[in-house]
């Protein structure tokens, strides 16, 4: 198990409904996710809703590419990253 | 908790319930097999009989079980099963009937209507080889029948290495099976069945964890406090029974599964009042006819307290028992285990040998090289040949030969026993085998030494097939190394004399070695015919393995010299082969294919399937090499070497992949290719793992790295004359500026490289289907449309890395239009346009016509028509201007 970076670019800027289409949306990935071992943890978007970044834990970056081909969103990049927290250090 | 009094289970009535749905299904013609794992204690077995006492009246109720001994009977539960069903099995069995026949029967057996079929196989973590064979037969063709097969087995024993491993994902693919996972009662249950007794049930939970036979063993002990582990709970039970009772358990225990009752009574030395009061307190039940503990773990803490002689003495009166009891009950693989236990020497040699070759017939050759070496444990003072018969059909049953250092000692053995008997022919054979032996512990030396007094055996005796056989194996060590010349010749020699003397599998053998050293010299046509040959003995005498090994090899050899479309057809083959036949011991070519299978695709584009066949290898555990000399008692045996040799194709293929792909845990992975291969000296993956490290290197801009990997190899690889190893590695150099001039032995698309023809290199991968090697070549270029195209392969593929690298050349070419990034690859993986369909669609944009096309791409016209139409189709337009403009809108291509 690792945690990972995914970069995924929307050139038509991403769009998730807002209410319970979105939120179905959403389970769905987690749903497909859980069937490839892997799991969203949160994502990060810009403000155009181009690019986003997201935090994920899985056991490969091949799951990750599975999961995310179930869920028809686009891999631009990953990176394996560990966590640092301001506070880790005290 | 007296037996036959039927109980309310808590908290399994969903599992009750989805059971009973999927035997109403196989009711109606669709057969189920549901796997139902927990671990030891949670009531698998309660559950199954609940389930068999509900459809009792419904379904006809077959129950069998494995049997908890070192060696198990093979098809144990089949065996108990056979009084219950139809005549035909229970004839087939008798008669010691193939075993593709009793296979079938069983399937014909769960397929009899009209009421359906519930077939319990309790316990398969015990199963022996043709069992668990019988699960994946039985997991592929279930649909076809009116069955539920429920089968059994302990979570917690069935490890990354567990027989039974392999078996459970193979049929996590197969349609109609079910897997399901008992879980322990939880606290609100327990609380339950504490009741209105003065117990404290959170303490109790905590004990137990909630395992149903740990709680209801310290409720039947009526003592206050919870005893500290469930043995002691049991035997706390225990105590409570007569003294004679007690002697009935205790005689009860060493006998274990099957049990045969009608011996209980005389071999524990009580009347069948004791067993009564066994019965009554629970700590027995009956089992139809027989007798068995309320469960395992009883078993287990009785045992624990019998005293070894004791234990002996037991075990003698059971075999004195067994021995008296008319033939048709006598089972070998029962008495042999008894024999044992008991120190009988002359039982042993008597049964062991004899459940061995019932256990080989069946092809259960894990517990059939069990039985042989128990015998062999008792075999000191036996006459030279009959030791040596045994080690040699030990050998045959384990093959020994492939397991490398475990090899060892027994076939050193063997040489001492053929040299004092005098038979200098067996001897040379057996020294070549050791040589074998101790070539795949990588001790190589050694091995050549052993292999030198061989042959100078076989100088002093007339030409035979002991010399065939010697130059068989000789030809396969010098292939090992990939010492193509001798290979070959020692090959030619060895086919030569197998077919003076009619020797089939000699042959077979021969041509095996022979064809692959030929392959992979790039002398395609002659292995190939070699090993077709080798394939079509394998068929005719029926020899599995054999087979599988021949198309195996012409998978990997073909794809070893870049043969990709044909490797990839006779890979898929073994790997069909190999399903289709349900043998364990065709695993390891299965897992041998599908690695080979995952490298040959990586060259060929298809980069998800080669990741996904990497890691299905990968995936199975490999226990870390044995280096002992002689083989643990009852051990698995593995196929092949250091059984974690398989891995480094698939982690060279994966490593590649992330590679190319920019992925992180590159490094981890090629190291670990690196760890598994031999210390020193050439072998089959010397020069692709060096090449994958040097591209990885290459990759992440590490320039020096690249020519360290490439150098670490290069000598060797072109000394060796492998044009398409030494190719890539002079490649690497080469681009890391070590290397100006390719050496004369180096396959062509790479030499054209080096000799800056980019142009003909690329259209020489491209006749090779090697997409991602021919945009390499042409991102060499200063060509904007070599570039282009390279561009649109890589951002095809996703390959990060090259295509940064081709898009910042395009920017210093000043080119117009530049692809900003990844957008369209994400977007053509929506469109589905492949990255041969996006070479097309650009040439389109650029206004060529199709025969443009086809001489840009090297392709015939016909095929770039074939493009266009899946171009239109993937766009739903249905002009050429239709299809520019959609792509355009979609992003693929930029706005004019």
């Amino acid at each position: 198990m690792a945690r990972y970076l995914v970069e995924r670019s929307f050139p038509d800027g991403l769009g998730i409904p807002v209410g319970d289409e979105g939120a179905a949306a959403c389970l769905g990935v987690v749903n497909r996710n859980g069937d490839n071992g892997v799991t969203w943890v949160h994502s990060y978007v810009t403000d155009d809703k181009m690019k986003t970044y997201c935090i994920y834990d899985g056991p490969s970056p091949e799951a990750i590419r599975k999961a995310a081909e179930q869920n028809s969103l686009p891999v631009d990049k990953i990176t394996k990253v560990s966590v640092l927290d301001p506070y880790f250090y005290r | 908790m007296a037996y036959g009094m039927h109980m309310e289970l808590l908290e399994r009535e969903l599992f009750l319930a989805e059971l009973r749905g999927l035997l109403d299904q196989a009711s109606d013609g669709d057969g189920w097999l549901a796997m139902l794992g927990g671990e030891a204690g949670v009531g698998k077995t309660s559950l199954t009989r609940q389930l068999a006492h509900e459809v009792d009246s419904s379904a006809r109720v077959l129950v069998g079980a494995c049997d908890a001994l070192s060696t198990p009977r093979p098809l144990g539960p089949i065996e108990d099963i056979a009084s219950s069903a139809s005549e035909n099995l229970a004839q087939l069995l008798r008669g010691n009937a193939r075993r593709d026949e009793i296979f079938r029967a069983v399937l014909t057996e769960l397929s009899l209507g009209p009421e359906p079929t519930l077939l319990i196989i309790e316990d398969v973590h015990w199963a022996d080889e043709a069992t668990l064979d019988l699960m994946r037969f039985l997991g592929r063709r279930i649909g076809g029948t009116r069955s539920l097969v429920l089968a059994t087995y302990r979570e917690d024993e069935v490890g990354s290495t567990h027989p039974l491993r392999i078996v459970l994902g193979d049929l996590a693919t197969a349609s109609n099976v079910r897997r399901m996972s008992l879980p322990p009662l939880s606290e609100r249950a327990v609380r339950t069945l504490v009741g209105v007794r003065d117990l404290d049930v959170g303490a109790l939970y905590n004990r137990t964890g909630g395992n149903p036979f740990y709680v209801t063993e310290v409720l039947a002990t009526e003592v206050n406090g919870i005893p500290p582990t469930v043995r002691d709970a049991v035997l706390t039970r225990a105590a409570r029974l007569s003294e004679p009772a007690r002697r009935a358990l205790a005689a009860a225990a060493v006998m274990g599964s099957p049990m045969e009752p009608r011996i209980l009574p005389e071999v524990a030395d009580v009347d069948t009042v004791a067993i009564e009061e066994c019965l009554a307190s629970g700590m027995l039940r009956a089992d139809g006819e027989s007798l068995a503990f309320r469960h395992e773990l009883a078993r287990e803490a009785i045992l624990a307290t019998i005293s070894p002689p004791r234990r002996r003495e037991l075990h003698s009166l059971v075999l004195a028992r067994l021995r008296a009891l008319p033939q048709s009950d006598k089972d070998v693989a029962v008495l042999a285990h008894h024999a044992d236990a008991a120190g009988d020497r002359d039982a042993v040699l008597e049964y062991a040998p004899a459940a061995a070759r019932d256990a080989a017939a069946l092809r259960a050759n894990r517990e059939a090289a069990a039985q042989y070496v128990r015998a062999l444990r008792f075999a000191k003072g036996l006459p030279d040949e009959q030791r040596l018969a045994l080690l040699e059909a030990y050998a045959e049953v384990s093959d020994l030969s492939g397991q490398g250092a475990p090899g060892i000692g027994p076939r050193n053995e063997m040489i001492v026993l053929a040299r004092a008997i005098g038979d200098r022919a067996k001897e040379a054979e057996h020294l070549s085998w050791l040589a074998l032996s101790l070539s795949t512990a990588w001790r190589t030396t050694d091995a050549e030494r052993a292999m030198e007094e061989a042959l100078a055996i076989l100088a002093d005796i007339p030409e035979g097939l002991a010399h065939a056989r010697v130059y068989s194996i000789l030809a396969e060590l010098r292939m090992m190394h990939r010492d193509l010349v001798p290979a070959v010749a020692w090959g030619e020699r060895a086919v030569d004399l197998a077919e003076r003397f009619g020797d089939d599998l000699t042959l077979a053998q021969a041509l095996n070695s022979l064809g692959g050293a030929r392959l992979v010299g790039d002398d395609v046509e002659r292995g190939r015919a070699d090993l077709e040959r080798c394939l079509d003995i394998a068929r005719q005498v029926g020899d599995e393995g054999l087979e599988a090994g021949a198309l195996a090899d012409l998978g990997s050899g073909l794809s070893e010299v870049y043969r990709f479309a044909e490797a990839d057809r006779y890979l898929c083959a073994a790997i069909t082969y190999a399903n289709e036949h349900d043998l364990g011991l065709l695993d390891f070519w299965r897992h041998w294919a599908v690695a080979w299978l995952a490298l040959t695709r990586l060259f060929q584009g298809r980069w998800d399937d080669a990741a996904e066949h990497a890691v299905f290898v990968l995936r199975f555990g490999t226990e870390a090499a044995d280096t002992s000399e002689t083989p643990a008692p009852g051990v698995v045996p593995t196929s092949f070497q250091n059984p974690s040799y398989v891995k480094i194709p698939a982690l060279i293929g994966l490593g590649r992949i992330r590679a190319r792909r920019g992925d992180p845990q590159v490094a981890p992975i090629l190291n670990e290719a690196l760890a598994l291969s031999p210390p020193s000296g050439p072998f089959q993956f010397l020069g692709s793992l060096r090449a994958a490290r040097a591209e990885a290197a290459w990759l992440i801009g590490d320039r020096h790295q690249t020519a360290v990997e490439a150098r670490a190899a290069y000598d060797v690889v072109v000394r060796q004359g492998l044009r398409w190893q030494a190719g890539e590695l002079a490649y690497w150099l080469w681009r890391a500026g070590e290397l100006t001039e390719p050496p004369a032995t180096v396959a062509e698309p790479f030499a054209l490289q080096i000799r800056g023809d980019w142009a003909g290199a690329a259209a020489a991968w491209d006749v090779l289907s090697c997409p991602y090697e021919a945009a390499r070549a042409r991102a060499e270029s200063s060509d904007e449309t070599a570039l282009r195209l390279a561009w649109a392969t890589f951002d095809g593929l996703g390959a990060r890395p090259e295509l940064a690298a081709v898009t910042q050349r395009l920017r210093e070419l000043g080119a117009r239009h530049l692809p900003r990034g990844p957008r369209k690859s994400t977007r053509a993986n929506a469109s589905h346009l492949t990255a041969r369909e996006m070479e097309v669609l650009f040439l389109i944009e650029e206004g060529r016509s199709n025969a443009e096309a086809a001489k840009q791409l090297y392709l015939s016209p016909k095929t770039i028509e074939h493009h266009v139409s899946s171009i239109l189709a993937k766009l739903s337009v249905s002009s050429r201007q239709g299809a520019l403009a959609e792509a355009r809108a979609r992003g693929l291509l930029p706005q004019s």
